[in-house]
């Protein structure tokens, strides 16, 4: 009896500590993650806005067609949104070149969010953060179309600016 | 039984302190990579001596300020040359940038405060956009830009065009507003980037004149 009751602690023992073991290994590979992402992007060249999805869309060809354009803004910093409150201030605008196959129906955008600065409380920015979408009609010609749609935007955080800028916003569009 | 249970919450305890750990070590690294993402593009704000983060590390620092010559609005060549004996603040700025607005007022009248002392300021915009440069019409209509806000933040110093073309000898000018502090002998002595406060800006001030904090 005694010796059965030894023999069942070390059992209770090992399995416990190949469950910590296990996921000791666990965390500490989680815990390398950020770094193990980071050599994969390029730090200097990070974009403030990186366009997100769709990479493919299949539209009725001729016909105005609704797609929502997807984006994210890099933490801590904004973008102004595409009626910013002032002249000075570079709205964020989407575009289609002439020449890709597709036509830029419409674009509707997000409301900004109002953002005020520390540093000044009587200005008022309108601003997107964080994910927004851009919902697009577009209207494609018969065939597969390699579009790379543009983004233009002027990005800040609290205290400095970035210079404005365009990204491609590729797009593989089927008009059937 | 009782040994079992003592040998389970041990070991519960002991994943428990594993599991923070592995949480604590996961944001550690995670604010590290932030760090040095936010520091590789906006160089790495020190504290000055007041513990407010105002000062940028910047290779010029301690250097004498890159020489330049660029047309103000009405075409007339500026040098920094022009300015020798004098402390100055090159202030590179843009109209479309926020902070930038802000701080314009404080720099006129730091400016008017400071110019009997022997101090100018240069403001250099620094539009960062895709203008070619034998784009004639964007070029009207980006001094008509500068020209506009000029007029508007009534800016009683000269104001210079094309300070993109001084980026890689003033180190990038990667985000707006950016100054650099030279005092009467052509040495940079302060490097600020982004908006702080009027207060750090004259503080600076007086240090480029040699006035002291």
């Amino acid at each position: 009896m005694r010796i059965r009751r030894w023999s069942r602690v070390p059992d209770a023992s090992c399995v416990s500590l190949g469950l910590a073991a296990v996921l000791t290994a666990a965390v500490v590979a989680g815990a390398q993650s950020p770094l193990i992402d980071s050599p994969s992007r390029s730090v200097t060249k990070t974009e403030a806005v990186e366009y997100l999805f769709p990479e493919q869309i299949s539209v009725p060809a001729g016909k105005p067609s609704p797609v929502a354009l997807h984006f994210r803004i890099r933490a801590g910093l904004h973008i102004n949104s595409h009626t910013p409150p002032a002249d000075y201030l570079i709205p964020t605008v989407l575009s289609i070149p002439e020449d890709s196959g597709v036509k830029l129906h419409s674009a509707s955008y997000p409301e900004g969010a109002e953002l005020t600065l520390p540093a000044d409380p009587a200005t008022k920015l309108s601003v997107y953060s964080g994910d927004f979408a851009i919902q697009a009609k577009i209207v494609a010609s018969p065939g597969d179309h390699l579009v790379e749609a543009k983004l233009r935007y002027q990005a800040c955080d609290q205290n400095a600016c970035l210079p404005p800028k365009t990204i491609t916003v590729p797009i593989d569009v089927v008009g059937k | 039984m009782k040994r079992n249970t003592l040998v389970l919450f041990a070991v519960l305890v002991i994943l428990a302190i594993f599991g923070w750990s592995g949480w604590a070590n996961w944001q550690y690294r995670k604010q590290a990579a932030e760090r040095a993402l936010a520091s590789a593009e906006h160089g790495e704000l020190v504290s000055d001596a007041g513990g407010n983060a105002s000062q940028y590390l910047s290779p010029l620092k301690g250097k004498p300020a890159p020489a330049f010559t660029l047309e103000d609005l009405s075409g007339k060549k500026v040098s920094l040359a022009d300015y020798k004996g004098k402390a100055v603040l090159i202030n590179f700025w843009a109209t479309w940038c926020a902070p930038c607005k802000i701080e314009t007022p404080w720099l006129v009248e730091l400016r008017n405060q400071y110019a009997g002392q022997g101090f100018e300021v240069l403001g250099i915009s620094t539009e960062g956009d895709d203008l070619a440069p034998d784009d004639k019409a964007a070029w009207v209509k980006e001094k008509a830009e500068i020209a506009k806000f000029v007029k508007a933040e009534k800016m009683p110093y000269p104001v210079l065009i094309n300070g993109d073309s001084l980026s890689k000898p003033y180190g990038g000018l990667d985000s707006m507003p950016t100054s650099f502090y030279v005092d009467r002998s052509g040495t940079v002595v302060a490097v600020q980037m982004g908006l702080t406060s009027k207060e750090d800006m004259e503080a600076n001030i007086r240090k480029a004149l040699g006035a002291g904090m």
